[in-house]
Order: structure tokens, then C-alpha cells, then sequence
């Protein structure tokens, strides 16, 4: 019970923070998500020490252990999109799956071939 | 409202069902984000409920992915020291990736002849929600095609990853962190998260990035 007592005001905290980041993105009419602004204020806030680790930690661990929940409402928006679906779903997917597969092993390869020249430079 | 409240309450008793099978038997049917919202859909379509309906209710668990994603903050934090020393690997190469997402989601569009404006929705489907959504509008296309397409990517990409991980030998944890947070945003960094909390951290630092970069290039090009 305490234990969720904790996690439930530390996620309050997060929510809070979103909150804010959210009016503050809309007055000064910027491009940037409030949310990514509330992640660097944060950080900064940790790293300042003007917070502290235990104070939060609990509630973004439970966030973030859970994040693939929140992502659920949206995807089901796609039944909006039947008749998109129906048409153009295969294409869609073809495009989605290789254009994946592309990314992962772009990113991916490029990353390690710089790990094992930093580490060939370092020996 | 009764809709919305229930469509809230469902989703979370089928997301923890989804979460109980998958530690039992991790096969893909049973992964939370494809169980959850197949069965979601069946659900609505049987019960003839209107997606705003249920909506009412599911919007405020997709709010939370705004105070989620400020808790990134925290394995940021804790990771802080190796991710300076790794910042040079991850900025290049997650740059690199986020052009190879826009340009390869572009082309293979037009390879499949798909419509202009599906298209346009397509082109920012491997960068995080907000900003994804964002981009599609300034581009001209539909934010929420864009919505649903990014999630396609996240649960795809969370599924071909470790394929690929492991077909093309990435060993080292940064790369794999990029990989995976670059191509499938947050969806990709909850898989990290699995393989490791220093991947999970590089993955989520490589999602922010990837989104900045993105964010930042269609701002000055359109």
C-alpha cells in the first residue's frame, strides 16, 4: 500500500511537470512537444540536485515499465481508417516493414562500425 | 461517458491479461501492444461502439505518454556519464538513421504507388507520437493516419529487432540502442529496455534524438 501510495504521488509529479510544460509550450507558441522541454527541466532538475533521485524515481520506473499501455488507445484509432486499410493496407505495410528493416540496419551497423574504430584507436 | 469509462477500465484489464500471457508464453500474438488492441477492436466493432466513444476514455491513458515521456529524464540521468562518452557515436549515427527513415519511407511510397497524402503521413512514422503528428501536418500530411502509422512502426519494428539484431551481429549495447530507438521510437526503447537498462536509456536518448533531428529539418526545409 505505501508502496503505491509513492508511485501513484511521484507519477502525479510527472503529470504535473507535463501539465506545465504544455502552457508554457502554448504562451511562448514554440514547435517543440512540452513533454520533450519537461524531460530536459528534469534532467536539469537532477542534475542541479535541487531534486533528488528517490523522490521520482518509483513513479518513472512504473511509467515507464508501462509506457506500451498508453500507446494502446491510439492504434486502435485505425478503425477510423477501415476503408484506408482495406485499399491501401498492404502497400502500407510493405512500406512500414522494409523501411524498418532499412533504419534498424542503417542505424544499427553505422553505430557499431564507430564503436569498433573508437575501441581499434583506444588499443 | 459510460463508454468512455468502460473503453478506459477494458483496455487496461485486456493490457494486464495481454502482459500475464506474454510472460507465460512470449509469443508475438500475446505481445501486450498487438493482443490489446486486436481484441480492442474486435470489441468495438462487435459492440458497434464508435471509436469516439471509447476514445473518451482511452485518450487520458494516451495522455500519460507525455508525463512517460518526461520520465525519461531519470535513466537519462542515472546513465548520464557513459552517454557523454558514447555522444558522438549516437548523435552520428542517429542522424543518419532518421535520414535514411524520411528518404526510404519516401521512396518505397512511390515504389508502391501509394497515395501522395498517405504518403506524407508516411514519412515521419519512425520518430515518437507529438512530434511525429507535428511534422505530418507541416508537410502536408493527415496527423492522424500519422498516429496510427507510428504505432504500426513501433510494434513491427519491435518485433523485426531483434531479428535483426541478432542476424547482423550488432554486439555492442549502444548500437543496439540506436537501432532500436531510432527505427521504432518509444515501442522500440520498451523492447531495449528489456535487452538492458543501458540499451533501453541509449534507446530512449536515440527516440529524442531522432525526433529533434527530424523535427528540426522539416522546420528549416518547409
Amino acid at each position: 500500500m505505501r508502496k503505491w501510495l509513492k508511485i501513484i504521488a511521484q507519477t502525479g509529479f510527472f503529470v504535473i511537470v507535463s501539465i506545465l510544460m504544455n502552457i508554457l509550450v502554448e504562451w511562448l507558441d514554440i514547435a517543440i512537444p512540452g513533454s520533450i522541454i519537461g524531460m530536459f527541466l528534469v534532467f536539469f532538475l537532477l542534475q542541479m540536485k535541487w531534486i533528488r533521485l528517490e523522490w521520482i524515481d518509483a513513479g518513472a520506473s512504473f511509467l515507464l515499465a508501462e509506457l506500451l499501455l498508453f500507446f494502446i488507445p491510439p492504434s486502435v484509432g485505425i478503425i477510423s481508417y477501415q476503408n484506408l486499410m482495406l485499399h491501401e493496407g498492404f502497400q502500407i505495410f510493405i512500406v512500414i516493414a522494409f523501411g524498418t528493416a532499412i533504419v534498424m540496419a542503417a542505424s544499427g551497423l553505422l553505430a557499431q562500425r564507430i564503436a569498433k574504430r573508437k575501441e581499434h584507436s583506444q588499443s | 461517458m459510460i463508454g468512455g469509462i468502460l473503453g478506459f477500465f477494458i483496455t487496461i484489464f485486456l493490457y494486464l491479461i495481454a502482459k500475464r500471457l506474454y510472460r507465460y508464453k512470449p509469443i508475438l500474438l500475446f505481445s501486450p501492444l498487438l493482443f490489446t488492441p486486436v481484441a480492442l477492436v474486435f470489441l468495438i466493432l462487435g459492440t458497434h461502439t464508435a471509436y469516439e466513444a471509447y476514445n473518451a476514455g482511452g485518450k487520458w491513458l494516451a495522455y500519460m505518454l507525455q508525463p512517460a515521456t518526461i520520465a525519461f529524464a531519470v535513466p537519462l540521468y542515472k546513465h548520464f556519464p557513459l552517454l557523454k562518452k558514447h555522444a558522438s557515436q549516437i548523435v552520428v549515427s542517429v542522424t543518419a538513421g532518421s535520414a535514411v527513415a524520411v528518404v526510404s519511407s519516401a521512396l518505397l511510397a512511390l515504389l508502391m504507388h501509394v497515395d501522395k497524402q498517405v504518403m506524407f503521413s508516411l514519412i515521419p512514422r519512425s520518430i515518437t507520437t507529438p512530434i511525429a503528428m507535428n511534422v505530418s501536418e507541416m508537410i502536408g500530411g493527415v496527423p492522424s493516419i500519422t498516429a496510427v502509422l507510428v504505432l504500426i512502426t513501433g510494434l513491427l519494428g519491435s518485433v523485426i529487432g531483434p531479428y535483426i539484431i541478432s542476424y547482423l551481429r550488432i554486439q555492442d549495447d549502444i548500437a543496439r540502442g540506436v537501432l532500436l530507438g531510432t527505427s521504432a521510437h518509444g515501442a522500440g526503447t520498451s523492447k531495449a529496455f528489456e535487452i538492458g537498462s543501458l540499451t533501453g536509456t541509449v534507446s530512449s536518448i536515440s527516440m529524442i534524438l531522432a525526433a529533434l533531428v527530424t523535427q528540426l529539418v522539416t522546420t528549416i526545409v518547409v
